[in-house]
């Protein structure tokens, strides 16, 4: 499929930018340097997070991609998608969902950082045969050119969406009261910047939803589906308590919107940019309902466990750290049976 | 209802729920913020049977009535455990009892008993100890004040009695098992809104009816914050009830309340209104004092939660329905408000997540939900707590019936009304004046559904009558039936709601009857009104007593200190005159009696203790009485200042 039209005029993306850089600067203010200090402290669960953000996510995409027969371009938008580190979407998802919202903040700081080295092995990994292929396809048009992933481009642009990050911790340090309000508002304009994008390009250019392959409609709400999936049965084999792999599994489906955005409209060019971002707006649309839909499961799932976990913390922390609640005979679930910390810790060691 | 204790009475409800909890804190007691100290289920327990078995070595029988005078605080429990594991009654009173009230309530009772909590209720009743030949013991519980000769600690009696035990003493657990449903747990004495102490008998399957029949799904993890005057029935039943399911109590205090809040965490909680009233009042300020870009997320967020929550309510038949509505009406409305929800809900859901659980958090964050009562909760205050998605349950009852006869739950939740009468509870409502039945009435249009009158109760948790007053407790039933003396109607979707006390309504000399109630609510509503009392008994119109908010006077840039200072400020009369104005205008849906005509800023707030009850409701004798000179004036001067 040929996209005929230019998907986002220059006003379009100048309102994309604005939103990139008004989330990111509200990631940035939900961040303390406590928190990178806390990757260090707890290191466990941010690497089972680790291995199951950027060992499992690009492997879907790029499963899904392959299986669903995706068009190149769509293909190395997916791939791109499942690379990318968290954002504080799903912290937010993770504290309804009741999950540790400490594992998920910690994960979102570990991958950002991270994601400096990781998107450009995983991008050469996964997208060779599908850069093939545009490659001999702008040749049968008889451009002289290679395609090929413009892997310094990512890192810089992966750089610049940093910079709102910082500017955001630094507000937090100054200034509580904005920081907060940079908090609410982020989420906001998100929304607010996504549903606009669907509607004009709903009135725009109505034929592309009809153009789209239905494979790709598949892959975009299945890519999250299965991160969620994978992500908490991965950490599950791996002994991690309930209330860490919700954070797990939350965090490995969403990830950070935003900068796909930017690392599309700065790195690539047509003809595949558009393709790209149609992609990554379909992706970002679909992700607010089900992971909506999979946090008030979670929240429901979780009320026994995380009733426990809270009431044995605060006995902690008002009776002091040597107090042990003991819970009636056969209250307690049997994977909390054993553990001394009643499922406050990640999970007992398997490996 | 699968983690609740059933027990036959509530000495082996202690009993089961230390087998069942063990270790687990019943109660906490607060040290400083972060530093608190559990009691659990096991020790508790285990102490009460040293008290109780110290205390029949003291001579105190199976269904003898313990004095227990004292506020909130732990050695409080186990003197009311030790009381009941004898199958003894307590008769329980807090300190800012009067010293005629001491006087009357241990001579009425025939106390022989009796527990004090400080050195100075210790002094008190030794002093009347001369006129109280009865009176053979006095325990202290306060650990830190030092016993004057005659009186033991309870430490002592606990002592006494656990050595008793090493030795095989058994005549505690002989006590439990000789119990019977019908004893007494308790004796009250309530002076209410009028008259002299009246003591109410509760027995032990009184409360237990109650453990059962509460509505809540509660379990051992949950953590329940008190900070309701312990000896109060309120305050009891959600004890016994927190006991049943396994969960602990926190006591805290109005003055640390936000912090501990905070820090408890707490998943359930109850109270009376006023305590809702001043945590609105304070979320109210703290989003006033935000951010204003956060401010005006707020109230997006708001108003999205009021349209949800008004169409979830009208779809699930949960609204206040005071009038019958017509098939076609609903019909109509229906779909409409289907349609509204599912446009709200993303936005809702959003707003709901961001903006909202910040409010939530104030509050802990974790509470399930929250009982008021021993009082109206004002509408506004209702619908907040409810919009914000904290829910509240407001119930309705009396010391008389232990205390619960309606609640609302999670599953039942109309705002506006107390809920529906609790399992096993009958609720009748009668013409005040002619007697009639009202509901339930065949020959009435819906079954009686709608009629005002007053209410009637019959349930496993009606008193057993007032002590040594058979005539007032014959005044009080009728055939088996509590006359509550509170008017209010059945809804149609078979809720209660309370319109006002029959006692306190105010006869105007034109005839017509007022319920001071709804205009006293109606006028708290204004910043700058703190209390009022509205008056007119026998005369041509209604006026009002007011006590003026001096914070918000100050903060509206008047210079007086004191409420004293603003009586005679002819700007703050204008203010409260407008105010007055205002909120009780036609428009607002009062009538044209219900109308004042005039007021007068007092030059003092009303006190719990004086002018209020232990609930906050006003003693209407006692204000009538204190400023008998202002209304006197007020009525002699307030035609012709009006002219």
């Amino acid at each position: 499929m040929e996209f005929t039209t230019q998907l986002l005029y220059p006003h379009d993306q100048a309102l994309l930018a604005i939103m990139i850089f008004v989330i990111m600067l509200g990631m940035g203010a939900s961040l303390t340097p406590d928190d990178f200090r806390a990757v260090i402290r707890k290191p466990r669960g941010v690497f089972i997070g680790f291995l199951s953000q950027f060992g499992l996510m690009p492997l879907i995409a790029f499963s899904l991609a392959t299986v669903l027969n995706f068009p190149p371009a769509f293909a190395i938008a997916l791939i791109l998608i499942g690379s990318l580190p968290g954002g504080t979407t799903s912290n937010m998802f993770t504290y309804f969902a009741r999950g540790s919202v400490a594992l998920s903040i910690s994960m979102t700081t570990a991958s950002t950082i991270m994601a400096l080295f990781m998107m450009p092995i995983l991008l050469k990994v996964y997208t060779g045969g599908f850069t093939a292929q545009i490659s001999a396809s702008l040749q049968a048009t008889g451009t002289e050119a290679d395609f090929v992933i413009p892997t310094m481009n990512i890192i810089s642009s992966l750089i610049l969406v940093l910079v709102p990050v910082a500017m955001g911790m630094f507000i937090r340090q100054k200034w509580r009261d904005w920081a907060k309000t940079a908090e609410d508002t982020a989420g906001f304009v998100g929304i607010l910047v996504i549903l606009y994008l669907i509607l004009t390009a709903f009135i725009r250019h109505g034929h592309l939803f009809l153009q789209t392959p239905v494979g790709v409609y598949i892959g975009a709400v299945g890519l999250g589906l299965a991160g969620f999936f994978f992500g908490y049965w991965f950490s599950r084999l791996l002994g991690v308590y309930p209330l860490f792999q919700r954070a797990i599994s939350l965090e490995t489906g969403i990830q950070n919107g935003p900068v796909s955005f930017a690392i599309i409209l700065l790195s690539f060019q047509e003809p595949v940019q558009s393709q790209m971002i149609w992609l990554a707006i379909l992706y970002s649309t679909f992700i607010v309902i089900t992971s909506s839909v999979i946090t008030l499961r979670y929240r429901k799932n979780g009320r026994r466990d995380w009733n426990i976990y809270k009431n044995t913390s605060i006995h902690n922390r008002l009776f002091g750290e040597q107090y042990k609640t003991q819970y009636p005979k056969g209250f307690l679930p049997k994977r909390l049976l054993n553990d001394p910390s009643q499922g406050t810790q990640p999970g007992q060691k398997r490996f | 209802m699968k983690h609740r204790i059933k027990a036959e009475n509530l000495a082996i409800l202690y009993q089961k729920a230390a087998e069942k909890f063990g270790e687990m804190p019943a109660f906490a007691i607060r040290e400083s913020a972060l530093k608190w100290v559990p009691v659990s289920y096991a020790s508790l327990y285990d102490q009460g049977l040293n008290l109780a078995t110290g205390l029949i070595e003291l001579g105190v029988k199976a269904r003898d009535h313990v004095g227990l005078f004292g506020d909130n605080r732990f050695e409080w429990i186990l003197s009311d455990y030790g009381v009941q594991i004898c199958g003894a009654a307590d008769v329980p009173r807090g300190r800012d009892v009067s010293d005629d009230e001491l006087f009357y309530i241990i001579d009425h009772a025939g106390i022989e008993v009796t527990f004090v909590e400080t050195e100075e209720l210790q002094n008190r009743v030794l002093k009347l100890r001369s006129r109280l030949p009865a009176l053979r013991e006095i325990i202290l519980l306060d650990p830190k004040t030092k016993a004057q000769p005659g009186v033991k600690t309870l430490q002592e009696v606990c002592d006494l009695g656990a050595a008793l035990r090493e030795t095989g003493d058994k005549r505690a657990e002989e006590h439990i098992a000789g119990i019977k449903p019908d004893d007494l747990f308790t004796l009250i004495y309530t002076s209410g809104t009028t008259g002299t102490p009246k003591g109410v008998m509760l027995t032990h399957s009184n409360m237990v009816s109650q453990v059962i029949n509460l509505p809540g799904y509660h379990n051992c993890t949950d953590r329940v914050l008190s900070v309701l005057p312990i000896w109060h029935i309120f305050e009891r039943v959600i004890e016994m009830y927190t006991l049943s399911f396994g969960g602990c109590t926190y006591y805290s205090s109005i003055l640390t309340l936000g912090e501990d809040m905070r820090n408890v965490e707490p998943t359930f909680m109850a109270s009376a209104p006023r305590l809702w009233e001043k945590l609105h009042e304070r979320i109210k300020k703290g989003i006033k004092t935000s951010h204003p870009v956060r401010q005006i997320l707020f109230h997006i967020a708001y108003f999205l939660a009021r349209q949800y929550k008004n169409s979830e309510y009208f779809i699930s038949d949960k609204y206040l329905k005071m009038k019958h509505q017509p098939t076609w009406k609903h019909a109509l409305m229906l779909p409409l408000h289907v349609l509204r929800w599912i446009i709200v809900l993303p936005w809702y859901g959003f707003f709901n997540a961001a903006v909202l659980e910040r409010i939530r958090l104030g509050a802990g964050g974790s509470l399930k939900a929250t009982i008021s009562g021993g009082g109206a909760l004002p509408i506004h205050i209702d619908k907040f707590f409810n919009y914000v998605g904290i829910p509240v349950l407001e119930g309705y009852g009396m010391t008389e019936t232990s205390p619960v006869i309606s609640v609302r739950s999670i599953e039942n939740l109309v705002v506006g009304t107390v809920g529906p009468p609790i399992p096993e509870t009958k609720v009748r409502i009668v013409d005040t004046e002619t007697g009639e039945l009202l509901y339930p009435n065949s020959n009435l249009p819906y079954n009686g559904v709608a009629q005002r009158g007053e209410i009637w109760v019959r349930g496993p948790q009606v008193m057993k009558g007032y002590y040594r007053d058979p005539e007032l407790t014959q005044l009080t039933f009728s055939d088996g039936w509590l006359r509550t003396g509170d008017i209010g109607i059945i809804t149609h979707n078979n809720c209660l709601k309370i319109l006002g006390r029959s006692k306190s309504t105010i006869v105007l000399s034109s005839g017509e009857n007022v319920e001071p109630e709804p205009i006293e609510m109606r006028l708290q509503q204004s910043q700058f009104i703190d209390q009022c009392m509205i008056v007119g008994q026998d005369k041509k119109f209604l006026s009002a007593l007011i006590v003026p908010g001096i914070q918000e006077f100050k903060q509206a840039g008047f210079r007086e200190e004191t409420i004293e200072e603003l009586v005679s400020n002819p700007i703050a009369n204008k203010i409260i005159r407008e105010e007055i104005k205002k909120l009780t205008s036609q428009s607002n849906g009062f009538k044209r009696y219900e109308q004042l005509r005039d007021f007068r800023i007092l030059p003092v707030t009303f006190e719990v203790g004086t002018e209020l009850t232990n609930l906050y409701k006003i003693k209407r004798h006692v204000v009538e009485k204190k400023f008998s000179h202002v209304i006197d004036e007020l009525f002699n001067n307030g035609s012709s200042q009006n002219n």
